[in-house]
């Protein structure tokens, strides 16, 4: 029974914690601009992180290592580096944009300006991870995140073309603005496999102190957590192709996203998007500067738990509040929240098999898994979906930059 | 034991469990007519970057020298009080006041105890 109920909890928080300021804004995009063209982007990227998110919870729970622990204990502190300046950069973006997006949302809520929002937003995430168990910031900030289910309702209720939806979910190649397509696809694909996910997941399976027992939940969370995640992600994109696409409205500022909801919801709308971005980019940045600080507390050894209180493990602590300030001087700055998560989606891609791979090998080794190693089908994948997205970031990022098509 | 693949880099635990830095670099003892042996594990950010560069080690054990007597240099654990358990490896002493902890302590003492809310959950 106890297990069922983590099931059932894993997989609301899951699907409560899967929309962010990157899925939010890049399936809107995807949406406005190609219609349901760009679904198969949305679902090749669910995919992958649904396998991502399954193989790191079983990493943990088999090996009773995190994902950066093992990857410097097997490839040496000379290889370690290159993936966690990667990501610590890259991330960085994220959580900026993040944290710009909570700004947003309360500027969206209150009418001023957003600089005046960025640094109240970077305290409250501060305290929440100076102050909250593991517990909480997993299931409680997740299941407020079940707002975004009136994405949901929304696009259910705009009566969309469900033929022409089945069609996008088959890759197809561009009729117009080839360079813009391939952006937003690896756009899209970037915020659906943030690395920080899972990352993320496997400190949280030892933070919990998951055990072989938890395999089968594991993959049951991944799975169904991650599909309806997925599709609420989806269900973003067909407010876009319904309500922005035909009027020919390209999504280039922030303030025009409660739109997606606004049409069908009236005021209501306004309020429920406010509330999802404002909740779901909160979640994300407690997530994202709790994984950084994970990735660099576990590679140098230091002691590290959230659960702990912070004179207990102070370089750990220090870490996210370094990390959490730092990216929050970019909102600060002026730079727009919904430009920032464009560039680090896609940067996100572009990176991702610099993760993935030396993870992939870990997921094979039998000196930490045992006979829980990866099959074909995970490794074959995984590996398809991220050589994919880097290939396609490579060549339609500078295309996007001099606008070519 | 394959020293690189088994030991270096690998998490350190000491006597009562706590996490207790890596495993940065490895001293053998080298002995005539005699194959070489362990002698110490290293802990810390001297060796760890001297592994990328010499220079960028030089200069960190120079800064590193003005924080009192015993640093400046790599801290050293005798070999023999090193034990395997899987891949970490357990240290027979307790971490607190070592120079492993030093800058954990530092930390502690000048800047989160002075933050409100730092001392529990």
């Amino acid at each position: 029974m106890k297990k069922v109920f983590e099931i059932a909890l894993g997989i609301v928080t899951s699907v409560g914690g899967f929309l962010e300021i990157g899925s939010i804004a890049t399936a809107a995009q995807a949406g406005a601009d190609f219609g349901f063209q760009l679904a198969w982007s949305i679902a090749l990227g669910t995919i992958c992180i649904g396998f991502l998110v399954e193989m790191s919870g079983r990493f943990s729970a088999v090996s009773k290592h995190t994902i950066p622990d093992a990857m410097r204990e097997r490839f040496g502190v000379r290889f370690y580096v290159v993936p966690l300046v990667v990501m610590l950069g890259v991330s960085l973006l994220t959580l900026g944009a993040e944290i710009g997006g909570v700004a947003a949302a309360v500027k969206l809520a209150t009418g001023i300006a957003l600089p005046v929002w960025v640094l109240p937003a970077a305290i409250v995430a501060w305290l929440i991870l100076w102050k909250a168990t593991f517990g909480f910031i997993e299931n409680g900030i997740s299941l407020l995140g079940l707002v975004t289910v009136s994405f949901a309702v929304v696009a259910y209720k705009l009566h969309p073309s469900y033929a022409s939806l089945g069609h996008g979910m088959l890759p197809t190649l561009p009729h117009e603005k080839a360079s813009h397509y391939w952006f937003v696809a690896v756009s899209v694909l970037g915020a659906s496999v943030s690395p920080y996910l899972y990352y993320f997941y496997s400190s949280g399976a030892i933070e919990e102190k998951w055990d072989r027992s938890y395999v089968i939940v594991n993959r049951a969370v991944a799975a169904i957590g991650m599909g309806f995640g997925g599709f609420l992600s989806v269900a973003v994109l067909v407010c876009g192709a319904t309500i922005f696409h035909p009027r020919g409205i390209e999504v280039q500022h922030y303030e025009q996203l409660p739109g997606l909801l606004t049409p069908v919801l009236g005021s209501a709308g306004f309020w429920l998007f406010v509330a999802s971005l404002g909740i779901a980019c909160i979640g994300a940045t407690v997530e994202i500067s709790l994984s950084l600080a994970y990735l660099v507390a576990q590679g140098f050894g230091w002691k590290w738990g959230e659960d702990l209180p912070p004179h207990e493990d102070a370089r750990f602590s220090l870490t996210y509040t370094v990390i959490v300030f730092s990216a929050a001087l970019m909102p600060l700055v002026g730079i727009d929240p919904l430009k920032l998560t464009n560039v680090a989606m896609a940067l996100t891609s572009a990176s991702l098999p610099i993760g993935v791979f030396p993870f992939l090998i870990l997921m094979n080794d039998k000196t930490y898994l045992q006979e829980n190693t990866n099959g074909w089908l995970g490794n074959g994948v995984v590996m398809i979906i991220s050589v994919m997205a880097a290939v396609l970031a490579i060549v339609s990022i500078p295309l996007e930059i001099i606008g070519g098509s | 034991m394959r020293l690189v693949a088994d030991a270096l880099d690998n998490q350190l635990e000491d006597v009562n469990g706590a996490r207790a830095g890596r495993v940065d670099g490895i001293v053998l003892e080298l002995r005539d007519g005699r194959p070489p042996r362990v002698a110490y594990i290293e802990v810390s950010p001297i060796t760890l970057l001297s592994r990328f560069s010499m220079r960028l080690a030089q200069w960190f054990a120079r800064i590193d020298r003005r924080f009192g007597e015993g640093r400046g240099v790599p801290f050293r654990i005798p070999w023999t009080r090193v034990a395997r358990d899987g891949p970490t490896m357990k240290i027979d002493l307790n971490v607190e006041h070592t120079p492993i902890q030093a800058f954990e302590d530092w930390l502690r003492v000048k800047l989160v105890e002075h933050i409100p809310g730092g001392g529990s959950k």
